[in-house]
C-alpha cells in the first residue's frame, strides 16, 4: 500500500475533522473566522496539489487509485471550487440558523469525495466516492430546515438520489458477475469479449443511468431544478461545480477508457441523450419565473452541451469538455455569489425581483449580466469559446456519422433558445418594472473579491484561452482513447508488471 | 432440485424489481425508503452469488462497501423525513408541492 498517493485527500479529510473539532472550542461568533481558516487550509492544499511535490504518476490500492494528469487536474479544479464556496458560506452564513461549522466540513467532506472520484480506476471506489458526494449533499441541501423548500428539495433529492444508486449498484454486481473484475484496466483488457455479453451490457446501461442522475441528464434530470431552487445558494453552486464535474471526470474515465469500444457502438444512444438533454432544458427553462430553478433548468441544458464531448469520442471532444467545465465553474460561480451576497436584501428568489438591481447595485448586476451572458454563449466570454470547442470536436467527428450533424443542429437551436431566457432575466434586471425600494445594496470586500477573480476568469478565459486550453489538453493527453490504456510511462511499468 | 447461480439471480432481479414497483407507487415516504433498501439488497445478494459461483471475493467486499454505504444513506435520510414530518406534519409525497413553477 503507497499511502504517499492518497495524501492529498488525507489530508482534506484532516481539515475537515480539524473544522468538526475546533467549532468546540471556540465561541459562536468566532464561527466566519473558521470558515476563513478552512478556505487557507484548503489553498494551502491546492498549492501542494498543484506543485511538484505531490503524487505526480501512479497506480496503487490494487489498481482501484489512479493518479494521473486528468485525476491532477480534477483535484485542482475541486479545491478551487470548494474554497470559493467556502467563502460564498462565510458571506451567506446569516441564512443559516445553526451548525455553520458543520457547513465547512460537510463541504470539505463532499471535497474529499470529488478528490477520489478524480482518481477513481475501479467500480468500487467509483461507487464509494460518488455516494460520499451525494449523502453529503442531501445534507447540504436540507440545511436550512426552517426552511420547508431545503427540507423538501433534500427529500426529492434523496429519494430519486438512492434510486439511482441502486441502479447503479446492481449495474455494479451485473459487471462484476460478466467481468469478474470491477477493475477499469481489466474491463479495458477484455472489452472484446465483454462487449458481446447481454449481462455486461445491462450492466454498463445501469452504471450509466447512475452516472445520468449525477449529472442531470435526460431522463435523470427530474432532480435538478427542485434541489437548485431549494437549496442554500452555496450549495447550490457547489452541486453545480462540483457534482456535475465529479460526474463527469467519472464518465470520461469509463466511457473513453475502460470501454471505449462499446461506446463507440453506443454511439446512438448518447447522441439521443444529448440531444434530449438539450432540448428539455431549454425548453423548460422559458417559462420560469424563479432565478434558481431557471439556473437548474440551464444546468441540465450545460449537461447535454458536455456530453457533445463524449459524443464526439475524441481527444479534441474530451479537451473541449475540460475547457467547457473550466468556463461553467467560473460562470456559475460568479452568479451564485452574487445571487447569495443579494439573498439579504432581496426576499424572492424571482426573476421580477430583481428589478432595479440595476441602480441599486450597479456591481452585481453587472455581475449577473456578465454570467449570464457567458452561459448564453456570447463573445468574447469563455462560454462562447467552449461551446465552440465542443461543437467543433463534435463536427470533427461527424463525417461518416449522419447523426451527429442532426445534433450539431439541435445544439445550436438550443443555444438560440438559451439566448431569449437569459435575456429576460438581464432585461429584468436592468429594465424590470417599477420597484418601491430602490436602496443602495452594499457588499462586502469578501464577496467584491469572489466576484472579482471569477469575473476576471470569466473574461480571460474568453479572450486568452490558450494556456489554459494546453493544460486541458496535456490533462487528457494521459488518456489513449483508442487503447484504453494509460500512456504515462510509470504506468506502463506496472501494467507490464501486472501482465506478467 | 440443485440451486445455482440462475435462480440466485432471478430472486435478486425480483427483489430489485418489487423494490422499484415500490419507489413508484408507494406514497408514504418510509415506505419508499423501505423499498429502496429492498433494491439495494437485492444488488448485494447478486453480489455474494456472483462472488461465490466466479470463487472471487471482490464481490463480497463490495457488500461492505454498499452495506456502510446504505447505512450511512438511512442515517440522513430519516433524519431528513423526521425533520420534514416535524415542519409539515406529514410523510406523504402528495404534500411536497412547495416547489413547482
Amino acid at each position: 500500500m503507497n499511502y504517499s498517493l492518497i495524501i492529498v485527500e488525507i489530508t482534506a479529510v484532516l481539515i475537515g475533522l480539524g473544522v468538526l473539532m475546533t467549532d468546540l472550542w471556540i465561541s459562536p461568533a468566532a464561527r466566519k473566522g473558521l470558515g476563513y481558516a478552512a478556505a487557507v487550509a484548503v489553498g494551502c492544499l491546492l498549492a501542494f496539489a498543484t506543485g511538484s511535490l505531490a503524487p505526480q504518476h501512479g497506480l496503487g490500492f490494487r489498481d482501484s487509485f489512479v493518479v494521473d494528469d486528468l485525476a491532477r487536474f480534477f483535484k485542482a479544479f475541486f479545491l478551487f471550487g470548494a474554497i470559493v464556496v467556502i467563502l460564498m458560506t462565510v458571506e451567506f452564513s446569516s441564512r443559516i440558523a445553526s451548525g455553520l461549522s458543520e457547513f465547512f466540513a460537510l463541504v470539505i467532506f463532499a471535497l474529499v469525495g470529488m478528490l477520489f472520484a478524480a482518481s477513481a480506476n475501479d467500480l468500487v471506489l467509483l461507487f464509494v466516492s460518488l455516494e460520499l458526494i451525494t449523502v453529503t449533499f442531501y445534507i447540504l441541501t436540507s440545511f436550512q430546515r426552517n426552511r420547508l423548500a431545503s427540507l423538501e428539495a433534500g427529500v426529492k433529492y434523496l429519494i430519486l438520489g438512492a434510486v439511482a444508486s441502486a441502479f447503479m449498484v446492481f449495474g455494479i454486481a451485473l459487471i462484476f458477475g460478466s467481468a469478474n473484475s470491477t477493475n477499469f484496466r481489466v474491463i479495458a483488457a477484455h472489452q472484446t469479449e465483454l462487449a458481446t455479453s447481454p449481462v455486461f451490457l445491462l450492466g454498463l446501461l445501469l452504471v450509466l443511468a447512475g452516472l445520468g442522475f449525477k449529472i442531470a441528464a435526460f431522463p435523470f434530470q427530474a432532480w435538478a431544478p427542485d434541489v437548485y431552487q431549494g437549496s442554500p445558494a452555496p450549495a447550490t453552486a457547489f452541486l453545480a461545480v462540483g457534482s456535475k464535474a465529479a460526474g463527469f471526470v467519472l464518465l470520461i474515465r469509463l466511457l473513453t477508457q475502460a470501454v471505449p469500444q462499446i461506446t463507440a457502438e453506443w454511439s446512438r444512444l448518447l447522441v439521443v441523450m444529448s440531444a434530449a438533454t438539450i432540448i428539455y432544458g431549454s425548453l423548460c427553462a422559458i417559462p420560469q419565473r424563479n432565478l434558481k430553478r431557471l439556473m437548474g433548468y440551464s444546468s441540465i441544458a450545460n449537461a447535454g452541451y458536455l456530453l457533445l464531448g463524449i459524443v464526439a469520442m475524441s481527444r479534441s471532444g474530451s479537451t473541449a469538455i475540460l475547457f467547457y467545465l473550466g468556463g461553467y465553474f467560473f460562470t456559475v460561480l460568479a452568479a451564485f455569489t452574487a445571487m447569495s451576497a443579494l439573498a439579504e436584501h432581496i426576499e424572492t428568489d424571482e426573476i421580477a425581483g430583481l428589478a432595479g438591481l440595476g441602480r441599486r447595485s450597479p456591481f452585481l448586476a453587472a455581475t449577473l449580466t456578465l454570467s449570464l451572458v457567458s452561459l448564453a454563449g456570447i463573445p468574447p466570454m469563455v462560454g462562447f469559446f467552449g461551446k465552440v470547442l465542443l461543437l467543433r470536436s463534435v463536427f470533427e467527428s461527424a463525417p461518416g456519422r449522419p447523426d451527429l450533424y442532426l445534433l450539431l443542429g439541435i445544439a445550436v437551436i438550443g443555444v438560440v433558445i438559451s439566448l431569449y431566457y437569459y435575456f429576460g432575466v438581464i432585461r429584468s434586471i436592468y429594465w424590470g418594472g417599477s420597484t418601491p425600494n430602490l436602496a443602495p445594496i452594499r457588499t462586502s470586500l469578501g464577496t467584491k473579491v469572489a466576484l472579482g477573480t471569477c469575473i476576471a476568469g470569466m473574461v480571460f478565459l474568453g479572450i486568452a484561452p490558450n494556456g489554459y486550453l494546453r493544460i486541458a489538453e496535456t490533462a487528457i493527453g494521459g488518456i489513449d482513447s483508442a487503447a484504453g490504456r494509460l500512456k504515462s510511462p510509470a504506468l506502463k511499468k506496472v501494467s507490464a508488471h501486472e501482465a506478467h | 432440485m440443485n440451486v445455482g447461480l440462475q435462480h440466485y439471480l432471478i430472486v435478486s432481479g425480483l427483489l430489485f424489481s418489487i423494490g422499484l414497483l415500490g419507489v413508484v407507487i408507494r406514497r408514504n415516504l418510509i415506505v419508499i425508503f423501505m423499498s429502496l433498501e429492498l433494491m439495494l439488497n437485492a444488488a448485494n445478494l447478486s453480489l455474494v452469488a456472483f462472488s461465490r459461483y466466479n470463487s472471487n471475493l471482490d464481490g463480497q467486499v463490495m457488500v461492505f462497501f454498499t452495506i456502510t454505504v446504505a447505512a450511512a444513506e438511512v442515517a440522513v435520510g430519516l433524519a431528513l423525513i423526521v425533520a420534514l414530518y416535524r415542519k409539515r406534519q406529514t410523510a406523504h409525497v402528495e404534500d411536497l408541492t412547495t416547489l413547482k413553477f
